[in-house]
């Protein structure tokens, strides 16, 4: 097998993970919330398709592919929604929006 | 004889469904016509069933049909199945001619009103109902049709439904009624218990094999029910109360179609009651209670149709004294003679009523004698039937009932006086009402509202023919038997019910004298006091006028505590424990929710928190147990 071991590319999915994780958590604008959910796609990918050279199975990439697309619409929907929100000229801040509240 | 019996039965039945599936395609008067023409079609049918039962030997005119297995359970069937005997046929051919005459008559005195074909339906589906109770083959459709009977008494009753006193009387009549109806079943159940049957022939041919205690259970839960229906004691207050429905209903209730059920039914089941004799003195007892309370009561009365209510209920009594001392021909005699003569006089009282429009108290009345010549004679051949005066009918009927009381032992002879005072009460109350209403001067009212003979021939006729035919009937109707002599009816019931008690010629001549002495007797003290001395009506009691207190007696023991447990109920039961289950239910769920809605704050990182969180946990439990 070519290439660092498994383990390796494990950890750098999760760091990856961890830090789109803490960027959804303590990050405010809406952008920055979207862009750190992408990273953690990416780490889940990368995991992905870490486990699928390890195993010498194809699965692990196509639903790698699969998570790309779903990755693609959300945030065609999500940077829809943060322009919107900017042309009427709300505050772009995730902690604002909550009159969801109970 | 089978397919005329059915057709008897089934026509009413068509008719108003016929009436009620057309509804408002076909003008008021078609309906009635429709009623009319069924009704006589079940009286024309019930005559070929009898010609043809004459042609028969007496002992081969009881005939079962049965239609189909109407009810099955294990051993016990029941059929749709009607008798056709000599006791069926008898009555058959009494309410549908009587009450093919009163539909007649409806047709003149309710033209013009807005739901005439509700009413004919009505009268359709109450002879219908009193066919299947004589015709019903067993038991249980004879309930059926006691139901039935009673159903139609409440929609006819109330067929004023605007009127809140009407609706009033239906509901009293019906709850009486099904009273009746509840011991009745209890009976049955009884019998299906013991005997395993409701078909007559078997439960009458068990029956002598049932302990005393069952048996004395059975004729009372049949007794209770003949006196709801035929409104005796003690059930006897729905009756003038019954008085709120139009006057042909009143008519049809009293001559044909109801308060006569509970003779039938006695006679009917008089295999059952001789073996109970004790219930059986009892129902003789309370009709002759009964007859002399509702004499009394009468005399009091000022509203004329209420006067008839309390001699039907009289004469109703007669026919139990006669049923329970088992003089059952007489009593059947006086049931038919009596269809007769009431239906007459409450027609005729109908007249007077639609003449003078609508009004009923007979104080405002007076001196129509001249003005409603052909009325006034109508009504005098109806009250000196009722008064037993011969030649009329009700005097060979009557006095055959009580001369078979004086045959009796001591307890009939104590019942033969007290039915002589109700005699006396009947010639003197129903005088009364006749030299009230039709003798001496004109009063104010009638001045002001004089009688209007309407111009409508259908009317006129359909008013005029039918109290004519009745007049007709109420006269010689009576000769059909005169005891001692010639007893065709006897002869005739013979078969189902052998009489118990037979009176001496010499009897029949004692009683038959006495009562029609103070008959006149009571007649003469009417004339006295009403016609000519025109008095001011004494002083009326005011325990009569109260009805001896009944209605409050009843209000008392069941009306007042029954909404003092509701009440009692409300606090404790339905306040604190059914509604406040369900509000505690509703409370405790709003709370739960507030409570659960602090969670919800509208922050999107806390809920992005919440997933983390839970995606850790999930983490650490994994891995904690691999």
């Amino acid at each position: 097998m070519l290439g660092p071991d498994t383990a390796a590319y494990l950890i750098v999915a999760a760091f990856l993970f961890t830090t789109g994780a803490l960027g959804v958590l303590v990050r405010r604008s809406p952008l920055i919330v979207l862009l750190s959910l992408e990273i953690m796609l990416n780490g889940a990918n990368l995991a992905l398709i870490a486990f699928s050279r390890h195993f010498a199975n194809g699965d692990g990439q196509i639903f790698a592919l699969a998570v790309m697309a779903v990755a693609a619409s959300e945030v065609v929907v999500g940077l829809g929604l943060i322009v919107a929100m900017a042309r009427k000229r709300l505050d772009l801040d995730v902690d604002k929006l909550s009159s969801l509240r109970g | 004889m089978n397919a005329a019996a059915w057709t008897c039965l089934l026509l009413p039945l068509g008719s108003t469904v016929l009436i009620t599936l057309l509804g408002g395609s076909i003008s008021r008067r078609a309906a009635g016509w429709i009623s009319t023409v069924s009704c006589a079609g079940a009286f024309a049918a019930a005559v070929v069933a009898f010609v043809v039962m004459l042609g028969r030997s007496p002992d081969d005119r009881s005939e079962l049909s049965t239609a189909y297995t109407w009810l099955a359970a294990g051993n016990f069937k029941v059929g749709f199945s009607i008798l056709t005997d000599p006791l069926s046929m008898f009555m058959m051919l009494v309410v549908t001619g009587v009450g093919s005459l009163i539909v007649a008559y409806s047709l003149g005195y309710m033209d013009g009103d807005d739901e005439e074909r509700r009413y004919f339906a009505y009268m359709s589906l109450f002879v219908f109902s009193m066919l299947l109770l004589v015709q019903g083959g067993n038991l249980l459709f004879l309930l059926i049709g006691w139901g039935l009977v009673g159903l139609s008494s409440y929609l006819l009753i109330g067929f004023h439904h605007e009127r809140p006193s009407a609706v009033a009387a239906a509901k009293k009549a019906f709850i009486m009624n099904a009273f009746g109806d509840a011991t009745m079943a209890l009976a049955f159940f009884l019998l299906i218990q013991k005997t395993g049957s409701l078909d007559f022939d078997v439960v009458f041919s068990r029956a002598d094999g049932l302990s005393q205690t069952v048996l004395v259970l059975v004729a009372l839960g049949l007794l209770g029910g003949a006196v709801a229906k035929s409104a005796q004691l003690p059930l006897q207050t729905w009756l003038p109360d019954a008085m709120e429905g139009p006057t042909p209903v009143s008519a049809l209730i009293h001559a044909a179609t109801m308060v006569t059920a509970g003779v039938y039914l006695i006679v009917r089941t008089n295999p059952l009651f001789e073996l109970a004799p004790h219930v059986q003195e009892l129902a003789a007892g309370l009709g002759t209670a009964t007859l002399l309370m509702a004499g009394l009561i009468a005399l009091v009365q000022t509203d004329i149709k209420r006067v008839i209510a309390y001699s039907t209920m009289s004469q109703i009594g007669y026919m139990f004294l006669g049923a329970g001392i088992g003089a059952y021909a007489n009593a059947m005699f006086l049931l038919m003679v009596h269809a007769f003569f009431k239906a007459l006089l409450f027609l005729g009282a109908g007249i007077v009523i639609h003449a003078l429009g609508g009004e009923q108290d007979i104080r405002r009345m007076g001196g129509l004698r001249k003005l409603m010549p052909k009325t006034w004679l109508a009504m005098l051949i109806g009250g000196l039937a009722l008064a037993g005066i011969p030649p009329l009918s009700g005097f060979f009927a009557k006095d055959s009932i009580l001369a078979a009381a004086l045959a009796g032992d001591t307890y009939d002879r104590v019942l033969f006086a007290v039915g002589i005072v109700g005699a006396f009460l009947t010639g003197l109350y129903t005088f009364r009402m006749l030299f009230v209403v039709f003798g001496g001067e004109q009063s104010a009212y009638v001045r002001e509202h004089p009688p209007h003979a309407g111009h409508d021939r259908l009317v006129n006729w359909s008013m005029g023919l039918t109290v004519a035919v009745l007049a007709v009937l109420a006269t010689f109707g009576g000769w059909i038997q005169f005891a001692g002599v010639w007893t065709p009816i006897t002869d005739w019931l013979e078969p189902v019910a052998k009489p118990l008690i037979e009176a001496t010629n010499s009897q029949e001549a004692v009683a038959s004298i006495i009562s029609v002495a103070v008959g006149a007797l009571g007649i003469g003290v009417a004339w006295w006091i009403y016609s000519a001395h025109r008095m001011k009506a004494p002083r009326p009691w005011a325990v009569l006028e109260h009805k001896f207190y009944f209605d409050e007696l009843y209000n008392g023991l069941f009306y007042w505590p029954a909404v003092a447990l509701a009440r009692i109920l409300d606090w404790t039961v339905e306040g604190p424990i059914v509604n406040g289950s369900i509000v505690g239910v509703a409370g405790l769920t709003r709370r739960t929710g507030d409570w659960f809605r602090a969670l919800q704050t509208g922050l999107v990182r806390v809920y992005a928190f919440a997933l983390a969180a839970g995606l850790a946990v999930l983490v650490l439990v994994f891995i904690a147990v691999r």
